[in-house]
């Protein structure tokens, strides 16, 4: 009996944190007695109390961007994010990090506790204002939002830093098999992507940050993996499952391979490219998809990796290359991968492009493509996962203090986490983290941003803050 | 017993199941009692312990730092099987679910010696995202070069810094103007139902869309030496795709290379690569991934398969024939006699050469599918086929040519009509009756007359007066009359049957004339012969009725 619970609880976590969103968003709109709100009560507590009863009691935790059900994360599909990401960011406006429901609810407990949720929107300190409120209540205990430690998250960079270069130290290796016309372990690509995903799935913001950093010798390895990381990252946002991030991102990391059979004089020129020279390099996609194609036996990854690559740079509109007689629609990975492509090309310094774009300029031209070049759905998606001010770049707060975006708040898009460079007197600081999200006692925001810099027009090393 | 004693033996179980997971299918109940019996014995430890961790080394396995395990060699060794794809811990938790303990089992049987398989132990395990089953991972035997992040970290950091730039930053900053600043357009419920309309209309199997960019790459070549190489591609596709069920793309492909090579645009060097793949799938190899998938069950929409066989060149029947008499399931030949229906329309010819395959059952379905293309050239080998050794062979080459022959077969089928086996004589006759001409009636009447007739059985001679009747002419009525009032002293019996059996023509005829001489015999006293003269009595009346 208590394993048929335990499988159960995994399935109906997700059903209750979006029936907690819709007994929320019903009751913004509506009075408490209206209809329409009892109804989303009703439900709400025809999906607990058969949990309470199993369990005990029903918990629900947010730790970072993720709701946890009695200790147990939980993963929604995509039909259900607005209300999953509607609930997160109610929770963190209110600091509210746990509600412990302890006993089997009774339809005026939850009207309390909606009531008491509602009217603390309207506090400057509405996680004080919910507990005094819900005294009274028993059956309804709620804790703060934890901050996740400084060591907690030193420990989580490590794990970070360590996935992000095993994985390009396994895709120069693998690059140079390629070269050599060795076999290429597939096991280990699998193995290494697995542990990307993993991260996002986690450390979502962590892994994403390690794309901003674009000073390395060797472009193509840490471009391969960049891209894989972004797409895996997108996939996440639009609901694929583990098994398809995967492959997404295994495909993602080949999908420059071809360019391994363009010379290298070519590949490294410091100077403009002649016309001849362009057309070789419009050649990598071809050749991409033919080295796939003998890399090993035929199988889907392969036959979809030799897909991407050939068209990754064919555009959303067929404007690009390889020109093509017949034109099919895109590939759905292709159109990711795309994306994170010309993202990650733009921000990154070439041999041909020696100045990179500042992200929030690159974050600017892909809308620009939007529609045209790239899959405007997917944009959509894209924008919403790097946020205004993706990770890199360089911002000047209202409080005259001058920082780096460190990490984007996929809940509050203008309010990333900053480290902070340059104090409000002009001095240089040892990089000290501001959450933008957090406020005074009246509820104003602490720190702001007023504008951005090119971070590249000064020559600023990314590096030495973010890794 | 200690807990430690306890992991042993949890450990032994598991070495033993590892074996015998591989023999049973995991529908056995041998199957099932492995994994219960795993189960009981991991839950009723977890049930005091919270939580069973296994400690992996290459030879040992440890508990609460005990070994559990030793195993020397590479063959067989439990804990190297965890070790070498680097598990270095593995951590059972209470509440672990027997179907989580299946998967894992699963895993555990997983021959990877044997299986050419892409995943190793750990990835098969973090697909399977168990709840109550945890590991660490070494990922450092991952790597080829362990100092890369410390190089690169430092290279990276080294690259270009000095803090005059942070400062000069800071000085311009209020300076400059601030930027346009993209807003983030809010992801709308439209959005949502258009991604997930994605997801689900995005297919695992990308082979079409393969084929159609080598096709496209193929009019990019610029060195003759790719086009093999690409056509090679296409092939390699088209096999992955019709062995995963995808015969879309067989005929995708096919179409392709009829576009291709239509006209004079294509290239000579192209076209014969074309050709080559076009031969491929006419092979046996391809043609047997084909049956393959029919024989595992896979169902095909009769449009498909006509679609793919009229795109094919008659140089596949050979393969067809051959994988038709592999096939295992009745459905699977349906679908491969399908094929061959239509491909062998192109030549009849070569589909006719399959009766010589020394198969019998080929043999019968290739006379199956000469009468359901109906090409009256096939003629002249099913008269061969009617000699075949073997009877089932012999009545279906006869009902073939019942239906497809003319009068020039008839003296073959006169043949069959005394061939020693009743049931091909029975099918001589329908084949007689079937061509219907007036040298047919005269081979039937001359039979029913010869006196040899009455020693038949009487289902034999109820088949013969059963099918004259069609031709319900007066001299077969007055035939069956004479043979309906014939007494006889010796052999009453055989004659009573013949009689019947002249009763059940008449009846057949529905010829009033009849049904004077039948009202006669209405109760007599032989109750085949009043039973047959009864119904068609019956038969006769209400047939004038209906038609009054």
């Amino acid at each position: 009996m208590r394993e048929r619970r335990e499988v159960d609880l995994r399935l109906a976590g997700k059903t209750i944190i979006n029936q907690l969103g819709v007994v929320l968003r019903t009751g913004q709109i509506h009075d408490i007695d209206n209809v329409a709100v009892m109804d989303a009560v009703d439900k709400f507590i025809r999906l607990v109390n058969p949990v309470i009863e199993a369990e005990g009691l029903l918990k629900i935790d947010v730790i970072g961007e993720f709701f946890y059900i009695n200790d147990s994360r939980v993963r929604y599909p995509l039909e259900y994010m607005l209300n999953f990401d509607y609930l997160l960011r109610e929770f963190q406006r209110r600091e509210l990090g746990t509600v412990v429901f302890g006993a089997r609810l009774e339809t005026d407990e939850i009207k309390t506790f909606l009531r008491v949720f509602m009217s603390s929107a309207y506090s400057g300190t509405p996680y004080e204002a919910m507990e005094a409120s819900l005294e009274e209540c028993t059956n309804i205990r709620i804790d703060r939002l934890k901050k996740i430690t400084e060591d907690g998250d030193m420990d989580q960079k490590k794990i970070v830093k360590k996935t992000y270069f095993n994985a390009v130290s396994f895709t120069e290796s693998v690059m140079n098999r390629v070269k050599a016309g060795e076999k290429v372990n597939m096991k280990v690509a699998k193995r290494v992507v697995e542990s990307m995903v993993d991260l996002i799935l986690s450390e979502e913001q962590l892994l994403v940050g390690m794309t901003a950093i674009k000073d390395y010798d060797e472009y193509t390895y840490h471009h391969s993996v960049n891209v894989s990381v972004l797409s895996i990252a997108m996939g996440q946002k639009i609901g694929l499952s583990r098994k398809a991030l995967t492959e997404l991102g295994l495909v993602a990391l080949f999908h420059d391979i071809g360019k391994m059979e363009i010379p290298k004089e070519i590949l490294n020129k410091p100077s403009a490219f002649t016309e001849e020279e362009w057309s070789i390099i419009r050649r990598h996609p071809y050749l991409g998809a033919r080295v796939l194609l003998k890399l090993k036996g035929f199988d889907r990854t392969s036959i979809r990796s030799a897909v991407v690559a050939f068209e990754h740079h064919l555009h959303y509109d067929y404007s690009g290359y390889p020109e093509v007689r017949n034109p099919v629609k895109l590939d759905f990975y292709t159109r990711i991968i795309t994306i994170a492509d010309q993202y990650d090309a733009m921000t990154s310094s070439r041999v041909y492009a020696r100045v990179p774009l500042a992200p929030d300029r690159a974050l600017r031209i892909i809308m620009e493509r939007s529609g045209s070049e790239l899959d405007p759905v997917l944009c959509k998606f894209f924008t919403n996962m790097i946020g205004v001010y993706p990770v890199g770049s360089l911002v000047l707060l209202d409080t005259r203090e001058m920082g780096l975006v460190y990490e984007c708040n996929p809940l509050f898009a203008d309010r990333p986490r900053v480290m902070i460079i340059v104090d409000g007197n002009g001095r240089m600081t040892e990089g000290i983290i501001a959450d933008l999200t957090e406020r005074d006692t009246e509820g104003r925001y602490l720190k702001s941003i007023v504008k951005t810099l090119d971070p590249n027009r000064y020559r600023l090393n990314l590096a030495k803050y973010l890794l | 017993m200690t807990h430690a004693q306890e992991v042993k033996e949890i450990i032994q179980a598991l070495v033993k199941a590892k074996k015998n997971l591989r023999i049973y299918p995991e529908n056995n109940p041998v199957y099932a009692r492995i994994v219960d019996d795993i189960h009981s014995r991991i839950t009723s430890v977890l049930e005091y312990t919270g939580e069973l961790s296994l400690k992996i080394r290459q030879h040992d396995i440890f508990f609460d730092g005990e070994s559990v395990y030793h195993g020397d060699g590479k063959e067989e060794n439990l804990a190297l099987f965890f070790f070498k794809d680097g598990v270095r811990e593995l951590t059972f938790n209470k509440g672990l679910p027997r179907n989580e303990m299946e998967d894992f089992l699963g895993i555990l049987a997983v021959d990877f010696d044997r299986e050419a398989l892409d995943d190793d132990i750990v990835t098969l395990m973090w697909e399977k995202d168990f709840r109550f089953i945890h590991y660490m991972v070494d990922d450092s035997i991952l790597l080829e070069d362990e100092t890369y992040e410390e190089r690169a970290v430092e290279e990276a950091k080294k690259a270009s810094q000095d803090n005059e730039g942070i400062l000069q930053a800071y000085r311009e900053a209020s300076s400059i103007e601030a930027g346009p600043v993209t807003h983030v357009v809010p992801i709308t419920d439209a959005d949502l139902d258009h991604m997930i309309r994605e997801i689900e209309e995005d297919t695992d199997d990308k082979s079409i869309k393969l084929i159609h960019l080598l096709f496209e790459m193929l009019s990019q070549v610029g060195d003759t030496a790719e086009y093999g190489e690409l056509a090679g591609f296409i092939g390699s596709a088209l096999d992955f795709a019709v062995r995963h069920g995808n015969l879309d793309a067989a005929v995708y492909t096919l179409e392709r290379i009829d576009e291709e090579t239509a006209g004079d645009g294509c290239e000579n060097e192209v076209r014969a690569r074309l050709e080559d793949l076009k031969r491929f799938m006419c092979s046996e190899d391809f043609v047997s991934g084909i049956a393959e998938v029919f024989d595992e069950g896979t169902e095909f929409d009769e449009a498909l398969l006509q679609r793919f066989a009229s795109l094919l060149d008659s140089d596949a029947i050979p393969s067809f024939i051959h994988v038709l008499g592999e096939l295992r399931s009745a459905q699977a030949r349906r679908a491969v006699i399908s094929i061959l229906s239509e491909l062998g329309r192109k030549d009849i010819q070569s589909v006719a050469r399959g009766l010589q395959d020394r198969r019998w059952y080929v043999v019968r379905n290739i006379i199956c599918i000469l009468r359901q293309i109906g090409d009256a050239t096939a003629v002249e080998h099913l008269v061969r086929a009617v000699r075949h050794p073997d009877k089932r062979v012999k009545k279906e080459a006869i009902r073939t040519l019942g239906v497809m022959g003319t009068a020039d077969v008839l003296h073959v089928l006169n043949e069959c009509i005394s061939d020693e086996d009743e049931l091909v004589r029975l099918t001589a006759v329908r084949a007689v009756g079937l061509i219907g001409t007036p040298l047919s009636k005269k081979i039937l009447l001359d039979r029913v007359a010869d006196r040899g007739f009455r020693d038949k059985t009487f289902n034999e001679k109820r088949e013969f007066f059963e099918v004259l009747s069609r031709w319900r002419d007066d001299d077969v009525v007055a035939l069956m009359i004479r043979a309906l009032k014939r007494r006889t002293i010796f052999k009453r019996a055989k004659n009573t049957e013949t009689r019947a059996a002249a009763a059940h023509g008449l009846g057949m005829t529905g010829s009033a004339d009849a049904l004077e001489p039948l009202m006669k015999l209405k109760n007599a006293k032989n109750r085949l012969l009043r039973d047959n003269v009864q119904a068609a009595i019956k038969r006769i009346t209400g047939e004038r009725e209906k038609r009054s």
